[in-house]
């Protein structure tokens, strides 16, 4: 016997979330493209989804978000601070690669000093997972070592009944269960069995992979030329992919008033590294490509004992050249370590 | 080593607010200022953590900050001071500003020098231009204690005379009789009445040959000076793991988090900007 | 024989020869469907090479690519008329030399491929001259149409709509083979001029700045609206400024190489006595 909840019910569930004042979220189209957005109803979510185009992290790390506003006077600086608010809120519908990457984040986050922007936002979230039942030609999960059912960084995972009437209800952590108690009474007990989940083929050997990175003689590779020679260095892939989380800190406003932001940056760009004297350290487009790879495969799990990378595709189904961190890490697991 | 982040709930992108308490012109387009903080709390905080070695993030609102280190010792913690040289739009911001002025300050951040380790040693310090006042950080720290230490040496040199950085506290050292002083300009930078060397620090590094028997190095400048001058210190007998040096690279956020400071797999704001030679050699070449 | 087979060995000749260093053609790509940039410098591996009616990448952009061409030797590239075109405005604007570029061309027509003949930028002359008379007889895009009949503020508010979706991703002016600028516009902080925040003011700020500085250069190529990983119709903007140039000044970007950059020259002939 498990705890089931029917489609039927969604919207039911909904209200009385909201009733208790929690925000609703989840995977909604948005003018072209798909992203999470706030919902009332059930029926403005699209589920059918593979994947939604953009990630779960626009959540907890917006594209650009105001830190601190700043008014200066002759004789005192007064600031205020942006945090932002503890308004409880579910996601509902995410996919497991994408809440993979939020655990992943919360790793970085917390290193030694906690970013209070993020935990926040993370704090007051639930998430619930959809576990996935199709995947497409990008989807690469099991490369990393992950599952269209994975656990990691969920609350809450949901497997599709083969009925297709709803879902299965399994419980992860106590934020999550503590999260169903509004709606107990809308949960079924039953014995309906969960569809089978995706099959998604392992793409390359992830050791293999790790392994040739860590080799030092590696780093000099003509590899990484030649691997990168298309790249045009635009932050299509950082900015859509749910672990990267580097970013860029600007001032707005005048010597008087003004807003200091948080702004997503990408190590793509040529003057991300760029010194005031003129030198860059990362100066080709393959320096920066091999960053990337390094920073998620090498870098990344040296200091977290997690890859920066949950396979979840985007990198590659949205690359405007085709690019993508799947053909560098195949190619890789065939070289000669 | 890091220093944790010890008060809960602190927003780590808030900086501190300073006075600037004095400014100082120290060389065409270098500047001092000595910021005293105008919050007790964020002073009394700063005495707890800040040791020599750690940088902070210097600031304007509406410019941005900009990364230097401390040029202040730990021995002297009730104020910061930093020395840069004007390059880019916060650096200008930063020498238009006035004493009196209030600017930001976050940190102090990252690693620093193992100054009891070098307890009983003698200290070999070896800066060019601009790259002293991490340098001149330790050399305080020390000479504040004086007795903990051998002999101490320092060999500054600068492309010209108008280029040395704490012209006044070089004739203090100058005037000890506890430090032995090797000040070097460049060939063609010397004044008419120069009356100490003219050469290239390496080059006069040699001709000064300090011993490497039981002595730390402590060396800071422009990449390429740091390339030849640790040559110049392994012909003489210096190991990589006793000589000393910093780094820089581009910042935003200073703790870790932007992405963006990484030498390979190290953070210059975490795993820094302290290192030894034989952590820098570790180091892929092309990402320096 | 198909025009792809023709291509492969017509990239083979040329690298056999010593003609060109390297080709510059389309791959296949991870689905069946997509196609990719590839760098061709061994003759036997041209057998990569692809040319289909998917192959619609305009790839000329590549030619700029950290110091290519540098070395004074030629490289071959496939080429659609728009890429074509894209090389007259590189050579006019000084950013490389036509007679490095060995064009093979191609016209995409429905589900299939035609060859082009002719192997300079030149040779195509006559060809872009019919399309400019062509394109001057088309009418106005139906999206073009419906813009242009809104108020601006419907308008105003249309392109709000679709900015707010902008994550400043720069993915567009790294597929844009005319976005050549070592330091672009909004890289500067000396002033910054254009904030680089992504919220709907500086989205807008970004893309309507590029969208003038594309003035009298844009060909059209579609790359900047293919390369928005978020759906934004960027080729609107372009081609309504497109429009406008040619109305105004007869001006169809990279007609040939010594083409005068619209916003960038004046005649005593012009109408207004000031160049505002």
């Amino acid at each position: 016997m498990t705890k089931i909840l029917y489609s039927d019910d969604l919207t039911a569930c909904f209200s009385a979330w909201r009733k208790e004042g929690t925000k609703v979220l989840g995977p909604v189209q948005q003018a072209k493209t798909s992203g999470f957005g706030e919902v009332q109803d059930a029926k403005e979510l699209d589920l059918d989804l593979v994947l939604t185009d953009r990630t779960l992290k626009e959540l907890f790390f917006p594209r650009t978000e105001p830190m601190l506003s700043y008014s200066i006077g002759k004789q005192q600086i007064d600031t205020s601070e942006f945090l932002p608010s503890e308004h409880p809120c579910i996601i509902f519908g995410a996919r497991p690669c994408d809440a993979a990457g939020m655990a992943i984040d919360d790793e970085l986050f917390n290193w030694d000093y906690r970013d209070e922007y993020w935990f926040r936002r993370r704090d007051r979230s639930v998430i619930m997972t959809i576990a996935c039942k199709e995947s497409d030609d990008f989807c690469m999960c099991t490369s990393l070592g992950l599952a269209p059912d994975s656990a990691k960084g969920s609350d809450i995972l949901l497997r599709p009944l083969t009925s297709g009437k709803g879902w299965q209800v399994e419980e992860l952590t106590p934020k999550g269960s503590k999260a169903l108690l509004p709606i107990a009474s809308l949960l079924k007990e039953g014995t309906e069995e969960a569809a089978p989940t995706a099959e998604v083929p392992v793409l390359f050997d992830l050791e293999a992979c790790t392994t040739w990175l860590a080799n030092p003689e590696n780093f000099e590779s003509h590899f990484w030329k030649e691997i990168s020679e298309r790249c045009i260095g635009c932050g299509t892939c950082t900015y859509l992919c749910p672990t990267c989380h580097c970013f860029d800190i600007q001032d707005e406003g005048d010597t008087y008033e003004g807003i200091r932001r948080k702004n997503w940056d990408s190590c793509s760009f040529q003057l991300f590294t760029m010194h005031t004297s003129g030198h860059n350290p990362r100066n080709t487009q393959s320096a920066r490509w091999r960053q990337r790879i390094m920073h998620k495969f090498n870098y990344f799990s040296d200091k977290f004992s997690v890859h920066s990378c949950t396979g979840c595709g985007r990198c590659t189904r949205e690359c405007p050249v085709d690019m993508g961190v799947r053909e560098t890490l195949q190619a890789i697991s065939t070289l000669p370590k | 080593m890091t220093e944790t982040n010890s008060t809960a709930q602190k927003n780590i992108y808030k900086p501190a607010v300073m006075k600037i308490a004095a400014k100082r012109d120290e060389a065409p387009g270098v500047k001092t200022l000595r910021l005293e903080f105008q919050n007790p709390a964020d002073q009394e905080k700063f005495a707890e953590t800040y040791r020599t070695g750690m940088f902070g993030l210097y600031g304007i609102y509406g410019e941005g900050e900009s990364t230097f280190c401390v040029a202040s010792p730990e021995t002297r913690n009730d104020y910061v001071e930093c020395t840069f040289r004007q390059s880019g739009r916060v650096t200008t911001a930063l020498a238009a500003a006035e004493e009196g002025d209030l600017i930001t300050f976050r940190g102090p951040y990252g690693n620093r020098f193992p100054i009891e380790e070098f307890h009983g040693k003698n200290l070999l310090f070896i800066a060019g231009g601009i790259a002293l006042p991490p340098t001149r950080s330790v050399i305080w720290s020390c000479l504040d204690q004086r007795d903990k230490f051998g002999k101490i040496t320092i060999v500054y040199g600068a492309r010209t005379v108008a280029d040395l950085v704490y012209k006044q506290e070089i004739d203090e050292w100058a005037e000890r009789e506890d430090v032995e002083l090797v000040l070097t300009v460049d060939p063609g930078g010397e004044s008419p009445d120069w009356k100490h060397h003219v050469g290239f620090v390496p080059t006069i590094l040699e001709e000064a040959a300090p011993a490497p028997g039981n002595c730390v190095a402590v060396l800071c400048g422009p990449p390429i000076m740091i390339k030849f001058t640790l040559a110049s210190l392994k012909k003489l007998g210096f190991e990589e793991a006793n000589v000393y040096t910093t780094l820089e690279n581009r910042m935003k956020c200073g703790v870790g988090k932007c992405g963006r400071c990484n030498v390979g797999s190290v953070y210059v704001c975490k795993e820094g900007p302290v290192f030894t030679a034989e952590d820098v050699s570790a180091m892929p070449a092309s990402d320096l | 024989m198909s025009i792809q087979q023709q291509y492969r060995s017509r990239a083979k000749e040329l690298l056999q020869d010593g003609s060109v260093k390297m080709v510059i053609g389309y791959g296949e790509g991870t689905t069946a469907t997509r196609r990719r940039p590839i760098f061709i410098t061994n003759p036997d591996d041209t057998d990569r090479l692809v040319l289909d009616a998917a192959c619609k990448t305009n790839l000329a952009g590549y030619l700029l690519r950290e110091g290519l061409l540098a070395d004074q030797k030629s490289v071959a590239i496939f080429l659609s008329p728009s890429g074509v075109r894209t090389i007259n405005i590189l050579a006019s604007e000084s950013q490389l030399s036509s007679a490095q570029v060995v064009v093979l061309g191609f016209q995409i027509q429905g589900d299939t491929v035609k060859a082009l003949e002719g192997t300079k930028a030149s040779d195509f002359s006559p060809l872009i001259a019919k399309r400019k008379e062509k394109r001057k007889a088309q009418p106005s895009h139906e999206m073009t149409r419906k813009l242009e009949q809104m108020t601006p503020a419907e308008r105003f508010a249309f392109w709000e709509g679709e900015f707010s979706r902008c994550i400043k991703c720069y993915a567009c002016r790294a597929a844009c083979p005319m976005c050549w600028c070592r330091r672009c516009v909004v890289d500067n902080n000396q002033p910054q001029w254009v904030n680089t925040s992504s919220h709907t003011l500086g989205n807008l700020e970004w893309n309507l700045v590029r969208a003038f500085h594309l003035a009298g250069r844009c060909v059209e190529c579609g790359n900047c609206s293919e390369a928005c990983p978020v759906n934004i119709p960027l080729h609107l903007l372009n081609r309504r400024m497109t429009e406008e140039v040619l109305t105004a000044f007869d001006h169809y970007p990279g007609a040939d190489e010594h083409q005068e950059p619209v916003l960038a020259s004046f005649r005593k002939d012009d109408p207004e006595t000031f160049i505002l």
